[in-house]
């Protein structure tokens, strides 16, 4: 089997075994799982970003905020259904990203770090101080306000967790194929490109500016899906997801998987989900275990379980 | 947040950067340790006035000896490789955070003022330790920039800023300076910390404002520039202050960052920076 | 003789750092397919000129023409994609990619014209054009490799190789023959005067045997500015060369 259809099919695998679990999973996992998928969205546009890229974000929380507000508010407040809330929550996503990268990209590696984590936090903010509007940090919840999805004839409510689950499997592996595919086409070798030496790539023919706004585009626009779908499956729209800790999440959980590895996000929000759920059952101080991981992380095992992997007997893994 | 207090923090961070070329995200972290060791002091010793003149003495060097251990046993064995650096940091704050919020607790409490005097002015009365802690601000400044500008140790810094190859070549103590460097930054921090806590309380969180503040600071003043980080501290501080006055201070933040934004549009490189666009 | 354009005219082009001018007033044109040195003692502003060539540097005065059109102003990749190339006096490279990736960067630019082909230019072209560039310099079995695992005369190869996927009219070799073996000098030689058939050579080089061997002129430069230019012999036994340059 050549190498592209060694790589599809693992990818499709995969999603076609997240696809069984459900039939498998007691009722308290299942909604886990969903979660997963969703947030592993979160994490694929981050790694987008940082892994292909090499430009590291503390402020990815303001797409995922962006995505999720902007799914949330219109079904909350003009009962507007789920498909167009998805559309204007992945818009809204998309157009922050393109703001943000025509002024942030013009900075080199720390002072963008820097401004992302301050535009950031800027959003998180904003959703406090509109609190009229966003209800801050308490939140809202959208059941009872969602109709039911009509696909193909039947009615889905929201709340049927097979419909969650369902969902968030779509959203996973519309992110997953669109970071493969980005991954193995040529816009895909310009971002390693300027991740492995700008200057070289911009001497051979790329304005690696552009390439840059296109990849935080992407990442944007995965991030907002993520949290457009977030808010419309799992109901609930909140400032917490706006927070620099929220930022740093992505981060935590594509350094466990792999940066770079296109199924890395998968594994570490995975595997971070169950520890980090483990842990608050033990201590309400769950952020010094985050804290310590990310530590020794990045001391002891900066290319993550996939990347390891890759490295050493899969170098075929992209 | 005062103005002197933001020059100490953001002079820290900016410090580090010059030198080390590392973004220490903790270094909010190491301020909150300055507050809360001052509240420490301030409850193990009798006097407020005793109070404070431990925690400036002590806090900083606690604060220092707890970075130089971060560098040597951590950022060290990175080789202060940009990336990682910043996800170590990442990870002391975390650590750092709940590590405070454990022993100390979620409160917020006060420390009182070391003096306690109001200077009349004909249309408002000025908190007289606000004059203390400008003045203290000031001499700490003063003291680093004789100590960048005059002392050997300096030197070394500034040769370490320029060219590290070229300054070990000519016998600088590369990690060592690192070293050094990082805790003098969280010394500054901590100083800062602890000059602020009788005006603000100690509280666990409280290193995210600072921590953002002193970001704004050294964008807008260029990472790197030392003179523009003292100069766009005291503008933003000063501005701050005033927005923050008449309007929340979130839509200060809000606007702080808009500012930011702006600068970046025309000078990506900050008002002083040596970045090309 | 007849009035052919050149390929390249610098037109009183200078570089200022700061105070220090690092590139003085120089006026210089390559004619199509020559094989040009530019040869002076360190300092002399030689990677400074052809970084303005190239467009790493913006110049602080003066013009730059290629092909008849106004250049001074084109980002690098733009100049790329005009058919100006440039390899690195230090050796920039993809270090942690196989060789294969190196060359496939460079050479699916020409064919990522139009939405589509951005996407998927065509995995095949690309791969033949790779083999091409890899084969010229000598390079095709270590198509697999990592690029760090290579000797630094290969990486020096390598390096050529991605330029030339490129499909350059005007070549800007910067120092190609540094750090390298005997053999390995032999061979880049060879190298040269096979792509110089088809595209414009223009080469900085410290190793006076190696301009001897290729340059049709030469182009000495000190402290910023041209000092002469001739064939090499002539080069070879100017007095003022000698004493800048040659030390004699």
């Amino acid at each position: 089997m050549s190498t592209g259809r060694k790589v599809l099919a693992l990818h499709l695998a995969v999603l076609a075994a997240l696809a069984l679990l459900q039939f498998a999973l007691p009722p308290y996992h299942h909604t886990n799982v969903a979660r997963i998928m969703v947030l592993a969205g979160y994490a694929i546009g981050y790694n987008v970003l940082l892994g292909y890229t090499g430009l590291m974000s503390l402020g990815h929380a303001m797409f995922f905020a962006a995505g999720m507000y902007g799914a949330g508010l219109p079904v909350y407040y003009f009962g507007v259904g789920a498909p167009a809330a998805f559309g204007l929550g992945v818009a809204s996503g998309t157009a922050l990203a393109l703001l943000f990268g025509l002024m942030a990209l013009r900075t080199s590696g720390p002072s963008f770090l820097i401004v992302s984590m301050m535009f950031g936090q800027a959003l998180f903010l904003v959703t406090l101080y509109f609190n009229d509007v966003t209800l801050g940090d308490q939140g809202f919840i959208l059941s009872g306000k969602l109709a039911p999805l009509e696909l193909a004839g039947a009615r889905l409510a929201f709340e049927a967790p097979a419909v969650k689950y369902n969902l968030a499997l779509a959203i996973f592996a519309g992110c997953l194929l669109a970071a493969l595919a980005l991954r193995v086409s040529a816009l895909g070798r310009v971002l390693i490109g300027i991740r492995e030496n700008e200057e070289r790539t911009r001497l051979l023919g790329y304005d690696s500016f552009r390439y840059k706004l296109l990849a935080l585009a992407v990442s944007g626009t995965l991030a907002a899906a993520a949290g457009a779908g977030y808010a419309l499956l799992f109901s609930y729209v909140g400032s917490t997801f706006a927070s620099i800790l929220f930022s740093i999440y992505p981060l935590l959980w594509t350094l466990l998987g792999g940066i770079g590895t296109v199924l890395g996000p998968l594994l570490g929000t995975a595997l971070m989900f169950y520890l980090v759920d483990t842990v608050s059952g033990i201590t309400s101080s769950y952020l010094l275990f985050v804290g310590a991981a990310l530590i020794a992380l990045v001391l002891w095992f900066p290319l993550g379980v996939l990347g390891t992997l890759r490295g050493r007997w899969l170098p075929w893994l992209p | 947040m005062s103005a002197f207090v933001l020059a100490l923090t953001a002079l820290g961070l900016s410090l580090v950067f010059g030198v080390m070329r590392i973004v220490n995200v903790a270094h909010g972290e190491f301020y909150m340790l300055g507050a809360v060791l001052a509240w420490a002091c301030a409850h193990a010793v009798g006097t407020p006035v005793a109070g404070f003149v431990a925690a400036m003495l002590l806090a900083p060097l606690a604060v220092g000896g707890l970075a130089l251990a971060a560098d040597r046993w951590v950022l060290r064995r990175l080789d202060y490789h940009p990336e990682s650096t910043i996800v170590a940091t990442i990870g002391m704050l975390y650590v750092l955070q709940q590590a405070v919020l454990m022993l100390y607790g979620p409160d917020a409490r006060p420390v009182p003022p070391p003096v306690y005097f109001k200077v009349e002015f004909p249309w408002f009365g000025y908190s007289g330790y606000k004059l203390v802690v400008a003045a203290v601000s000031a001499a700490l400044l003063a003291a680093t920039w004789v100590l960048i500008a005059r002392t050997r140790l300096g030197l070394y810094m500034r040769a370490a800023q320029q060219d590290l190859e070229i300054a070990q070549a000519y016998g600088v103590p590369a990690r060592r300076v690192y070293g050094f460097v990082f805790a003098a930054g969280a010394m500054l921090a901590a100083a800062a910390g602890v000059l602020i806590v009788p005006i603000e309380q100690a509280h666990y969180l409280m290193g995210l404002d600072p921590l953002l503040l002193s970001f704004i600071v050294v964008i807008i003043g260029g990472l790197g520039s030392l003179r523009g980080t003292l100069v766009a501290a005291f503008a933003v501080g000063l501005s701050d202050g005033i927005v923050s006055v008449f309007f929340s201070p979130t839509l200060a933040k809000i606007v702080a960052t808009l500012l930011v934004a702006a600068v970046l549009v025309v000078r990506p490189g900050g008002l002083f920076g040596e970045e090309r666009a | 003789m007849a009035a052919v354009a050149p390929l390249l005219a610098t037109q009183a082009l200078s570089k200022y750092f700061g105070g220090l001018a690092a590139v003085r007033d120089v006026s210089l044109e390559v004619g199509q397919g020559e094989i040009r040195a530019i040869i002076g003692p360190n300092g002399a502003g030689k990677t400074t000129l052809v970084g303005m060539i190239c467009g790493r540097h913006a110049p602080s005065a003066g013009t730059i023409r290629y092909e008849g059109r106004d250049v001074t102003r084109l980002r690098p990749w733009e100049r790329l994609r005009l058919g100006i190339a440039y390899t690195f006096q230090v050796t920039s490279i993809f270090k942690g990619l196989t060789c294969y990736e190196n060359v496939a960067l460079p050479a699916q630019r020409a064919l990522m014209r139009g939405l589509a082909r951005r996407l998927a230019p065509g995995e095949a072209e690309v791969a033949a054009r790779v083999r091409a560039a890899l084969e010229s310099v000598g390079l095709a079995e270590l198509a697999g490799r990592r690029a760090d695992e290579l000797a630094y005369g290969h990486q020096r190869l390598l390096e050529i190789a991605m330029a030339l996927a490129t499909g350059p009219r005007l070549l800007i070799l910067d120092e190609p023959t540094q750090g390298l073996a005997e053999g390995e000098i032999a061979t880049l030689c060879e190298l040269v005067r096979r792509i110089a058939r088809q595209a414009t050579v223009l080469l900085i080089e410290h190793n006076m045997q190696v301009v001897l061997a290729l340059a049709g002129r030469v182009t000495v430069m000190e402290a910023g500015e041209i000092l002469t230019e001739g064939t090499p012999a002539e080069i070879e036994r100017h007095p003022e060369v000698q004493r800048a340059y040659l030390g004699r």
